[in-house]
């Protein structure tokens, strides 16, 4: 059976409040994957507010008007399913993975805590430590991470995506019970909503749970599209950052693409390219003939809204920035000059469709691509034709999408110079 | 019990779902069929024919790995096995590379403490170039010169990099050191800065050239093949390996150690302390392994458990509090794992001892153990979704000499596993909240009179090139 002829065993629902459900039934194991993607990021925050999104994701397991503070979890796992959520700029995802037997139960909880939130004064506080952790573990430990969100605010200075996701500090520390609540109502909403079931249930049976568990909460109000466009950005931003560590480190930034963009496919092409893989050509340049890195990756995140393609860096202690950044724009400036070669070209289709395959091969990568194929791309049918999408991209589009995105004066160059510990 | 709390509290809607599969039958994971064959050189293949998706895995275990690096030499074993892709047979490193990915495949090669393992996944129709490129990879390695010392120079730079990225990935290597000192699972498995500068060519040749043998090796290839032609393939590639020089060693036992003694990582700035509190545990042949995996499920090892629940969502010390057992041929550690704000240390591992406590002292409650059990039981399918999964599956169990009653009736001994038999484990597996070693990387300046509460305390810095004291 052919991808595409698995793929029409898919059933899709739009209940009368606004609330999309995807099925796609897999019997290979008897387990389930639901994936609830509620179209709100950090993209969607404004000053003041920054990290409220993220703030939903742990606030969403810490109670309800039914149920209190851990019931959520202990519920779930005490009948077998697992779960987790995840934040990003664009949309926050709600996973459980369980048995097919636990599949009303889900529903249940998901659905409350939809509608029912509740919002203890106490555990408020207490989850804004939590954060807190989670943004020392991510950001302020890491120097990488730390670098990146200096490059992401600085390469923009209107659109959302300067915001990270986590929140600025002042932020996590300031939030009121008020902003949560407005927060909730405005963007918690069966509406604002995409249900993504896989796994071995039937559509008939996951419809009417959803007309059961989902149907009675009532359509939430319209929500405010980001209207705020990026102006063009007209020169080179440089930012340094001094930090105690031990290896410098370099990321470098320029304007992209949004994820619906017909280009997408010619840009992973590329970055496959660039970096995926000791054959790649960043790589082999820049980590294994000059040395003048330690590791390089690049990438960009696919969302609504035309984000920042980056490539970053490890140096090796004491290794020269400016040698490193050098190089690279030598190589890029070769690339948009030159383009990339056929053999190139194939292998990067070979890397992509069998990465395509393992996606596929399990019930949660289904589920992640499917919702962000339905969310992200706007209709989950274009993962049925990506793979032809990619096959068909030819080495001048690949060229095409470089010279659009590596522009001089696109760029945000972001360094970190490591100083020596201050010994105690 | 447990199904009677649920339907309780979950309402009406949930009433007609039982919460847990009621049939044995149906709450084990069936093993595929699969054949085994033993080649006259004694390599053991494994064949696991399944036909879902176009793609074929494969997983090459090659017993030995870093227990066998020589005395300071730690990580020879690491760069041994990164080098098997970094040139072979008739391709040099980046021709080989560009052949793997160029068909799409991934070919990777990590060794771990007890084995070296060469694991991928390529497209079905690449299934030939696959096994030979694993068999130059595995037989010709050309342990490059140049390469070598690229690979040595940023395997060191990675271990700096990762103490200003990640610290907290580094407190076993640090725990493990002093745990288990003098023995082999005392090695940092990457070595560390100053054993990785020690090491020349001529150790990882000699390494590899002792060490390897096909009579050490099990290779599991599973997923969209035809077995007949495969287990030909297999034995014209490899039926030229030769045999290892000598047997492979046994491994010591490890030992408890007693009272408390804490390892201070100096982390100037750093804005929380990530802690390690450990003892050895129990080994991979552990015979209440069902009871083990209930009583840490319950412990430490969901969100649920009683460490997370009391660290992060009852007192807001952490993002996450969790515990886990590394068992192999002989006993590993049991440790509890979190992080907290500098200021907040001397609070959060008294709350993580006295949690210890209290699953000492009290037990699990069965409302606890079939929460776990359930637990379990729905999860397990999902380990075993793709081919991939049971060419990993498959080596383990071959690796460790375990029976495949080890999977496929891991079900039903969750099923029959009572309250008395987690008691026995929790008295038998964890270890006193008394006899620990701690290790904490934080700031010392801010930390040193909360560590010494707990234990004698010796300090390293955490830019020290090893991760010892001595």
């Amino acid at each position: 059976m052919s991808f595409a002829a698995t793929g029409a065993a898919i059933q899709t629902r739009t209940l009368a409040n606004g609330m999309q459900i995807i099925v796609w039934p897999d019997h290979n194991i008897p387990s389930v994957a639901l994936f609830n993607w509620v179209h709100v990021g950090s993209r969607n925050e404004g000053t003041g507010t920054t990290g409220l999104a993220h703030f939903f994701e742990h606030m969403m397991f810490n109670g309800t008007a039914h149920r209190s503070q851990g019931e959520f979890d202990r519920l779930l796992e005490a009948s077998g399913g697992s779960n987790n959520a995840y934040t990003s700029q664009d949309v926050t995802v709600y996973q459980d993975w369980f048995p097919r037997s636990t599949l009303e139960l889900v529903f249940e909880l998901e659905s409350d805590r939809l509608a029912n939130l509740a919002f203890e004064p106490k555990v408020v506080e207490k989850e804004r430590e939590v954060v807190y952790s989670e943004r020392r573990l991510r950001v302020e430990d890491s120097n990488p991470a730390l670098l990146n969100e200096q490059v992401q605010a600085t390469a923009f200075i209107a659109h959302p995506y300067r915001i990270p996701t986590i929140g600025w500090p002042s932020d996590i520390k300031a939030w009121t019970l008020g902003d949560l609540q407005n927060f909730y109502r405005t963007w918690y909403a069966p509406n604002n909503c995409t249900l993504v079931l896989v796994g071995d249930v039937e559509p008939a049976q996951v419809f009417a749970l959803a007309e059961k568990y989902y149907g009675p909460i009532p359509r939430g109000p319209a929500t405010q599209p980001v209207r705020t466009v990026e102006p063009e950005q007209t020169g080179e931003r440089r930012l340094v950052i001094e930090r105690s560590g031990q290896n410098p480190l370099v990321q470098m930034a320029w304007h992209a693409i949004s994820a619906d963009d017909p280009r997408a496919p010619a840009l992973n092409l590329l970055q496959t390219i660039l970096t995926q893989g000791d054959a790649a050509r960043l790589h082999r340049l820049l980590v294994e003939e000059r040395k003048l890195a330690v590791e390089v990756g690049s990438g960009w995140s696919e969302g609504f809204d035309p984000n920042i393609y980056s490539v970053y860096a490890t140096l090796a202690e004491g290794a020269s920035t400016s040698d490193f950044e050098q190089a690279l724009n030598g190589e890029l400036a070769r690339l948009v000059d030159q383009g990339v070669t056929d053999t190139e070209l194939a292998r990067a289709k070979h890397q992509v469709a069998a990465s395509f395959w393992r996606g596929v091969s399990t019930l949660d990568g289904k589920a992640r691509l499917l919702g962000e194929y339905a969310v992200l791309h706007g209709d989950y049918r274009k993962l049925f034709t990506a793979p032809g999408a990619y096959e068909r991209v030819s080495a001048a589009e690949v060229l095409a999408v470089a010279r659009a995105v590596f522009k001089p004066e696109h760029r945000t160059v972001g360094v970190l110079l490591p100083r020596a510990a201050d010994g105690h | 019990m447990v199904a009677v709390t649920i339907l309780a509290a979950a309402g009406d809607g949930v009433a007609a779902v039982p919460a847990a599969p009621v049939s044995v039958d149906h709450v084990n994971v069936p093993v595929p069929a699969h054949e085994r064959v033993t080649l006259p050189n004694g390599l053991r293949l494994i064949l696991v024919p399944r036909h879902d998706i176009p793609l074929v895995a494969f997983n090459l275990l090659l017993r030995g790995g870093a227990q066998l690096d020589p005395p300071g030499r730690d990580g020879t074993a690491a760069l041994a096995a990164d080098l098997l892709t970094h040139g072979a047979g008739k391709r040099d490193a980046y021709a080989f590379a560009d052949a793997v990915e160029g068909s799409g495949g991934n070919l990777d090669a990590a060794a771990r403490g007890e084995f070296i393992q060469v694991q991928g996944q390529f497209l079905a129709q690449d299934s030939r170039v696959m096994l030979e490129l694993l068999a130059d990879a595995v037989l010709h390695p050309r342990f490059d010169d140049g390469e070598f010392e690229k690979l040595r120079a940023r395997r060191i730079e990675e271990l700096k990099a990762a103490k200003d990225s990640a610290p907290q990935s580094l407190l076993g290597n640090y725990g493990r050191a002093r745990l288990f000192a003098g023995h082999p699972y005392g090695r940092p498995v990457g070595g560390s800065e100053q054993s990785l500068a020690q090491i020349t060519r001529a150790d990882v040749t000699g390494f590899y050239s002792a060490q390897a043998g096909a009579d050490r090796a099990t290779l599991v290839i599973a997923g969209d093949f035809e077995p007949a032609r495969i287990r030909r393939d297999v034995a014209a590639i490899f039926g030229g390996w030769q045999r290892a020089q000598n047997p492979l060693p046994a491994l010591a036992p490890t030992a408890r150690v007693s009272g408390r003694r804490v390892l201070l990582v100096d982390s100037p700035g750093s804005t929380q302390t990530y802690f390690w509190l450990a003892n050895v545990g129990v080994p991979r042949r552990f015979p209440q392994r069902a009871a083990l995996n209930i009583a840490n499920l319950a412990f430490g090892g969901s969100f649920a458990s009683m460490l997370n629940q009391d660290l992060r969502v009852k007192a807001g010390l952490t993002y996450d509090a969790s515990s886990r057992f590394t068992r192999g041929a002989v006993a590993g550690d049991f440790a509890i794992t979190s992080f907290t704000q500098t200021d907040n240390t001397g609070r959060a591992v008294d709350l993580a001892l006295a949690t210890l406590g209290r699953l000492k002292h009290d037990g699990l409650d069965a409302a606890a153990i079939g929460s776990a059990r359930n637990f379990l039981l729905g999860q397990y399918p999902l380990a075993f979704e793709t081919p991939f999964d049971w060419a990993v599956a498959l080596g383990d169990l071959d690796l460790y000499d375990l029976p495949e009653s080890y999977i496929g009736h891991f079900g039903s001994d969750l099923v029959a596993t009572d309250a008395s038999a987690v008691r026995a484990v929790i008295d038998e597996a964890f270890p006193s909240p008394d006899n620990l070693d701690i290790v904490l990387i934080g700031d010392a300046a801010r930390i040193r009179e909360a560590a010494a509460r707990f234990g004698p305390v010796t300090t390293i810095p955490l830019a020290a090139p090893n991760f010892s004291a001595r």
